[in-house]
């Protein structure tokens, strides 16, 4: 420890000044008086106490003595202090000396303290500026051990909060707890908490602050190691409520961020449920009042008409699969199970297969704008199919029937094929245009699939590339991705 | 036969709409946004409206709100997501039925007869003293229930209620639209008055399975029509 070392170096200041003042003057020593002697021995003894503090000041006083009897005092050489009046001077020199180490002494301790209560306050001052910020609870409570641990210079310190209806150990600093201090501060059920002085610690002092917060409990704070004065003690509960209502702060925040999630989790299965049986109904509906129409015996059904409901079925069949097929994708990407299976491909059979897989009627209205001489893309072509799927799907069924859906592409300056998705429907307002690949976003009312954008979204995002959506002139929305083109094989001539 | 407008944005179903109603020899105009319903019912003077909720330009209830600011044209409402609460909303904004999607197409003929011949018989209703609902005469003039010739004694609040129901036969009334009715305009929310005039309304008629005067969970009651499905 630092006071020890203090002490040597204080006694060895004292020892090496004796030993020249001592030299000093042994040559004059018969034409010096006793008294005059004693006063410049004290010079070493008020250095060494300076420097080291009381223990060294005594070393200073015994060394002193010595000196001064045994060189100072005839006779010489002995320990006999011949002539009564030398033993006055030998008895004022010790008992000067002595009150002179233990007030210097003194004053060095107090010193001392106060240094330390100073870097004490100022480490609790820095958590408090800590602890205004907004931090997560792990670090609010680490921040409190660690600050405790280091102003108070203690051996171990301990947070103890309740969790559920027990008292867990949540965060230490120092020397890591024994098993006898554990139980004392996390109690098996039914043990009562220790919560003030030391019990089954004997190596050294504990101690405990209850954290408390506008009346409310929020934890126990232990500490051992330290001999506490009144005064740290009185600091220790002080900031003890700072600690206190920082805690309890973020405890509240994190509570509530739990809320927000549960409810935004809420929010989604609420939609999804929605969303779900809304897509599944729709082509129900068509499904079940053409099959209905053809079972009626009264209805009187043309045969072309017949034939048109019995592709409507086909139709809306393959529409429910298709959604079916969403919805399990999305639970793939929510799983993190996505796999990509990348192929270099070219585009226009990426497009050629999405469109057989929306069929003859959806396909009608589509026109087709690929670049020539595009490169192939490096894309998992069936996740690339179903975006684009998605997409022409989503422009079916905001655009008027009979206006025209363009699918185009084209290779950017950056090296990538930019596809994009055209219509001429309402367009997306430029506020709903980060929404509308949120999931199970419904715009407005028309209650479209609220899976397949956000679908599009994961796939595309997948193989690390964009999708987004902007204005066509003169009234449309645009869906634009890009895809990677596949490493150019090299030419060999 | 009727003059049938179809409102829904989805164009499947329009067509099978069209196929399905006119086999039964209706006759079908379709639209497919809720602006072009307003107005084909305007220009168009259908005798009924088969109209989705969820279009893509206007909520379907306000559709139905505006339409029945100048036309009392029977509406039944079609829906996909089947959540109570739109159902009430759409019957309390002046719609006369609802149907959940998917449905068969001689469900909605049904309905659509129901509501034809309900709006024929409030048209001609304004001067008629007795209202018949299946075995129940109500005589208007002297507040005198009749069950199967058998006179039966109700207080006059059940004697409204009953004629409200009565009036509107066949069709779900809401909670809100009965209380507003039968117990004033401030009513509205409290649903227990009604619990317990219906069962006391249903212990008199000897109805207590409810097969006369059917509850319909969260939404309302409904004096069944024995012509109606």
């Amino acid at each position: 420890m630092g006071t020890g070392r203090r002490g040597v170096v204080g006694s060895f200041a004292a020892l090496v000044v004796m030993a020249i003042l001592a030299a000093g003057m042994l040559p004059l020593r018969s034409h010096l008086s006793v008294a005059t002697t004693a006063l410049v021995l004290i010079v070493p003894v008020v250095i060494g106490v300076v420097i080291g503090g009381f223990t060294a000041g005594v070393f200073g006083v015994v060394v002193g003595f010595l000196v001064y009897d045994l060189l100072f005092i005839p006779p010489y050489y002995s320990l006999s202090v011949g002539k009564g009046e030398n033993w006055v001077a030998l008895g004022v020199y010790i008992a000067v000396m002595l009150l002179v180490a233990s007030v210097v002494g003194r004053l060095e301790t107090a010193r001392a303290e106060a240094r330390q209560h100073e870097r004490a306050i100022r480490r609790l001052f820095e958590l408090t500026d800590l602890l205004i910020e907004d931090r997560p609870l792990p670090e609010v409570l680490e921040l409190i051990v660690s600050t405790v641990y280091e102003a108070f210079a203690l051996r171990s310190v301990a947070l103890v909060l309740p969790v559920e209806t027990r008292l867990e150990l949540v965060a230490s600093a120092g020397a890591p707890l024994s098993d006898a201090e554990l139980h004392e501060v996390v109690p098996a059920p039914g043990m009562p908490a220790r919560l003030v002085g030391s019990t089954a610690s004997e190596r050294d002092q504990a101690h405990t602050v209850a954290l408390s917060a506008i009346g409310r409990p929020i934890g126990l704070l232990h500490m051992w190691g330290a001999d506490l004065t009144r005064y740290d003690q009185e600091l220790l509960h002080t900031f003890a409520n700072h600690m206190a209502l920082a805690l309890e702060r973020a405890q509240l925040r994190e509570q509530a961020l739990r809320t927000e999630l549960l409810e935004e989790v809420d929010r989604l299965q609420r939609a999804l449920v929605g969303a779900v049986s809304h897509d599944l109904r729709t082509p129900l509906a068509t499904i079940k009042a053409s099959a209905s129409t053809l079972r009626n015996t009264e209805a009187d059904v043309a045969l072309p008409d017949r034939e048109l409901l019995l592709e409507l079925i086909d139709n809306q069949t393959d529409r429910l699969d298709r959604l079916v097929t969403n919805l399990l994708d999305l639970s793939r990407v929510q799983a993190g199970a996505l796999e990509l299976r990348n192929q270099p491909i070219s585009v226009s059979d990426l497009v050629t297969d999405a469109l057989r897989g929306l069929g003859p009627a959806s396909t009608a209205t589509v026109t087709l704008a690929i670049g020539e001489d595009l490169p192939l893309v490096d894309v998992d072509h069936l996740l690339i199919g179903q975006v684009l799927a998605n997409l022409l799907d989503n422009a079916a069924r905001y655009a008027p029937p009979q206006t025209a859906i363009t699918v185009s592409a084209c290779l950017r300056d950056d090296g990538l094929v930019l596809m994009a998705v055209e219509d001429h429907g309402p367009g997306v307002p430029r506020l709903e245009r980060t929404n509308v690949f949120r999931m199970f976003n419904r715009s407005g009312t028309s209650g479209g699939t609220g899976v397949g954008l956000s679908i599009a979204k994961a796939f595309v995002e997948a193989h690390d590339q964009q999708i987004w959506v902007e204005d066509v002139p003169g009234g449309g929305a645009r869906f634009c991705f890009t895809l990677p083109t596949a490493a150019v094989p090299v030419v060999v001539a | 036969m009727a003059n049938v407008l179809a409102v829904d944005d989805d164009q499947a179903l329009l067509r099978v709409l069209r196929i399905g109603l006119s086999a039964l020899g209706h006759t079908v105009v379709v639209a497919s946004t809720g602006e072009q319903g307003i107005s084909q019912a305007a220009i168009g003077a259908p005798d009924i409206i088969v109209l989705d909720l969820g279009l893509p330009d206007i909520d379907g209830m306000e559709v139905c709100r505006r339409i029945r600011q100048w036309s009392n044209v029977p509406i039944i409402v079609l829906s996909a997501d089947g959540t109570e609460d739109r159902k009430i909303a759409s019957l309390d904004g002046g719609a006369d039925d609802y149907m959940t999607k998917p449905f068969g197409m001689g469900e909605l003929e049904a309905r659509l007869r129901v509501a034809l011949r309900h709006r024929a018989s409030e048209l001609g209703e304004e001067e008629s003293k007795d209202l018949t609902v299946g075995p129940l005469e109500l005589d208007l003039v002297h507040h005198e229930a009749r069950l199967e010739g058998r006179p039966v004694e109700l207080t006059t609040r059940e004697f409204a209620l009953l004629v409200f129901l009565a009036r509107h036969a066949g069709k779900i009334c809401t909670h809100r639209m009965i209380l507003e009715h039968v117990w004033g305009p401030h009513y509205g929310s409290e649903t227990q008055y009604l619990r317990v005039y219906v069962y006391r309304l249903r212990r008199k008629l000897g109805d207590e399975k409810g097969e006369l005067l059917r509850t319909n969970p969260g939404v309302g009651y409904q004096l069944v029509d024995e012509d109606a499905p």
